[in-house]
């Protein structure tokens, strides 16, 4: 069979390129500034995501657990959210007050890791249900693999939180992991509007460390309400700026 | 309690259906003959239970057989059957049900129907009894039946009395006074020494001072007495009606091993859906029973979050906990209950597959799995409950039980992750009832840069008198994590007030 080296060499882009995956529905963050990095324009469902933080909220995990909130809202709207954790010091009047309809809210509370991931697994790859959240140290390749697996059975999209249990050892590393995208999210001082006492809206730094396909970036956003739960106050200009196009040639 | 209790006494014949039915008088030429029960006490065969004709010819309880047998040849003879008679007087019992749903068994030959608010069905408690009555008597069960205040007196009037007595709830004591004081419910022995000291009667009884009975005879007396009377409380065991949800598997050689129970598991719900989708209904509520060789049952119930009959999901859910079943030298039979049964309608499945899930298809089954797996309290949402006290405003429900509305004031902020002990702080507050500059927290200081508040939360008295005021602030810190801060007790006041983190806010 006779090829032109045209058609050879798109044949051989299609093996080796990640975006040989047709793109499936997104979470749009609702500006270019973040959803331009992203893959297919928004975090992709049908994937699990991980976010963790510094300092003090490796135990608390407090910040992470607001992002997550914040950004499965528009998808809580549509479907029941499944919340695992291993301390259940999650506050439902604190989600309310993000934006987060806590009536589609399901948690659960497991005695150790492995029950936790067996039930975001499980939850994952349950009809009817939007997202799954975990608050879970560490999730190695296996469950990794296993977690997209269940994801990609109902379009679900899974989120760990990773969260270190409170006087437990220093998280153990993982060299390589499945996900999507990796975040890291820290507080940030608000800014009350002018005139106004007290705390402003809240703020988090957050940086995109990983995403596959796609690429890194850092931001400081703002809990909003309408049209997307968050929004972009600054751009933190300390990403690659590498065109997408080779980034997906060398990967 | 309005006058409640109904007791139907039976006479000296075993006057039960199960006799009634399988008498083994024989043929017709036999019923006009005298008829008696033997049982045999300690090596010699007594009559146990004599019936009209055969007492009326001179023959007792009590009397050894071969007495009797001399003295009326023609006596026919049978052997007590305890419990074929703790059987009948069931079946009666649950046949009472038609009269009265609270109906308890007072072996061995006595029934207490609680007919308070039902007599008026009848139109009184006199036509209510004569029905009773006639109802039995066109079965061949003679009665005896009175109505009183109290089980106690009930039972006294239709065993000592004569006639149909309805007594009135003032005249329960002229009504018993004149009986003998075996109609307390008291141990023979007992009863017997009471009467040889001249207290015949339950009049007399009652007229002697309560703590010489007491110390002669003990405190069964006058607890007997008492509730008699209705100056104390007698609690019933009632007699529930059968669930008629009962499905059973009986193995020809008992099974013992995890594959076998795994399959009687599924076999057992399999059978019982059937019923269940035959008649349109589902359960939420299943108990499967094995019953040992031994006579040992073990039970494993599952709970549904929805009303189902899904087989195979139901079963699934057994499975998991098959290995806390200890088979020992075997199971013989196993039982499955189906409780909480209500109206299923049978459900159109969808053909477009990607549209809305049902949480018959999806949710339902998940939390039903994870509560088998985890337990009913590690499953839950969060709903609202009105209380201004921050550990109480969230109250814990089955997932998919109805939401009832409502949410949280928005107006009061409260933090993302709340602690159930709040922690204690060193805080650095310069002015009285200002929120503090600096606060010291596991370790690592933190300087408030922003702060609001205070919200005053004063404590629920009625649940903790010495709970102190709380003032509550939302401060920040130069990173910009935000915390929950509050301080217990005003400041002047003794001991003196402590800070304390309560929460974090994402």
């Amino acid at each position: 069979m006779i090829m032109s080296s045209k058609a050879r060499l798109q044949a051989a882009r299609a093996l080796v390129s990640p975006a040989s995956s047709p793109p499936g529905p997104v979470l749009p963050f609702g500006d270019d500034r973040i959803d331009g990095l992203l893959p297919g324009g928004g975090l992709p469902l049908a994937r699990w995501h991980e976010a963790g933080g510094e300092g003090l909220d490796v135990e608390t995990a407090v910040s992470a657990a607001a992002f997550v909130a914040a950004v499965i809202t528009p998808l809580a709207r549509k479907g029941a959210v499944v919340w695992v954790m291993r301390r259940d010091d999650l506050h439902a009047p604190g989600l309310f007050g993000l934006g987060f309809p806590t009536r589609s809210l399901v948690q659960v509370k497991v005695r150790d890791e492995t029950q936790a991931l067996a039930v975001l697994e499980d939850a994952l790859g349950c009809a009817g249900i939007v997202a799954a959240v975990g608050e879970i140290d560490t999730v190695d390749l296996t469950a990794g693999r296993r977690f997209q697996l269940a994801c990609e059975r109902h379009g679900a999209l899974g989120f760990a939180i990773h969260r270190r249990p409170f006087g437990g050892q220093t998280r153990r590393s993982v060299s390589g992991s499945s996900s999507a995208t990796r975040w890291t999210i820290a507080p940030e001082p608000s800014e009350p509007e002018s005139g106004e006492f007290g705390l402003g809206a809240p703020r988090w730094r957050v940086s995109l460390d990983r995403c596959r396909g796609g690429r890194s970036g850092a931001w400081i956003m703002e809990k909003t309400d309408e049209p997307y739960p968050l929004r972009v106050v600054a751009d933190l200009a300390d990403r690659q700026l590498a065109p997408p196009q080779s980034l997906r040639l060398v990967g | 309690m309005e006058g409640a209790a109904a007791a139907t006494h039976t006479g000296g014949v075993a006057p039960i259906p199960g006799f009634a039915g399988t008498s083994p008088r024989g043929g017709r030429e036999n019923e006009k003959r005298p008829f008696a029960l033997i049982a045999t006490e300690s090596g010699v065969r007594r009559l146990f239970a004599v019936d009209e004709a055969a007492a009326g010819l001179g023959l007792f309880v009590g009397q050894k057989a071969t007495d009797a047998a001399a003295l009326v040849p023609e006596l026919v003879i049978a052997d007590a059957d305890p419990a074929a008679d703790q059987a009948a007087l069931e079946a009666l019992c649950d046949w009472c049900a038609r009269f009265s749903p609270a109906v308890a068994i007072a072996p061995p030959d006595c029934l207490f129907l609680d007919i308070t608010g039902v007599d008026h069905l009848w139109g009184g408690e006199g036509a209510m009894a004569d029905d009773l009555v006639a109802r039995l008597a066109a079965n061949g069960i003679p009665v005896r039946t009175a109505v009183a205040s109290t089980p106690g007196a009930a039972w006294a009037l239709a065993h000592f009395s004569q006639g149909e007595v309805i007594a009135a709830p003032d005249a329960t004591m002229a009504r018993l006074a004149p009986l003998p004081i075996q109609a307390l419910r008291l141990e023979a022995a007992t009863a017997a020494q009471i009467a040889r000291l001249g207290l015949v009667t339950i009049g007399r009884l009652a007229g002697t001072p309560r703590d010489q009975i007491t110390r002669r005879f003990g405190a069964g007396v006058v607890l007997r007495l008492d509730q008699a009377l209705g100056r104390v409380e007698e609690a019933l065991v009632f007699r529930r009606p059968r669930n008629p949800w009962f499905t059973r598997l009986a193995f020809a050689e008992p099974i013992s091993t995890p594959d076998d129970l795994a399959r009687i598991a599924t076999d057992i719900t399999a059978a019982m859906c059937a019923r269940l989708d035959a008649e349109g209904r589902g359960a939420r509520r299943f108990e499967l029973c094995f019953h040992r060789l031994d006579g040992l049952a073990q039970r494993i119930a599952i709970g549904l979050s929805l009303p189902g009959r899904e087989a195979a999901r139901i079963a699934r859910l057994f499975i998991p906990h098959l290995e806390t079943i200890d088979p020992g030298f075997g199971i013989e039979v196993a039982t499955l209950t189906a409780d909480e049964v209500e109206t299923l309608a049978p459900r159109q499945q969808r053909l477009d597959a990607a549209a809305e899930v049902a949480p018959e298809d999806g949710l339902a089954p998940l939390i039903d799995r994870l509560i088998g797996r985890l337990g009913a309290k590690a499953v839950w949402r969060a709903d609202p409950w009105p209380s201004h006290t921050p550990e109480r405003a969230v109250i814990r429900r089955p997932p998919l039980a109805a939401f009832p509305g409502g949410g949280w004031d928005l107006a009061r902020p409260r933090p993302l992750r709340l602690f159930r002990r709040p922690e204690p702080i060193e805080a650095m507050a310069p002015i009285p009832d200002d929120p503090p500059v600096s606060f010291r927290w596991r370790g690592a200081q933190h300087r408030v840069r922003r702060a609001e508040g205070p919200e005053r939360l004063a404590p629920e008295w009625w649940r903790s008198p010495r709970a102190r005021v709380r003032d509550y602030y939302r401060v920040e810190d130069d990173t910009g994590a935000r915390f929950w801060l509050f301080r217990a007790g005003l400041y002047g006041e003794t001991p003196a007030p402590k800070w304390w983190l309560h929460g974090l806010f994402g």
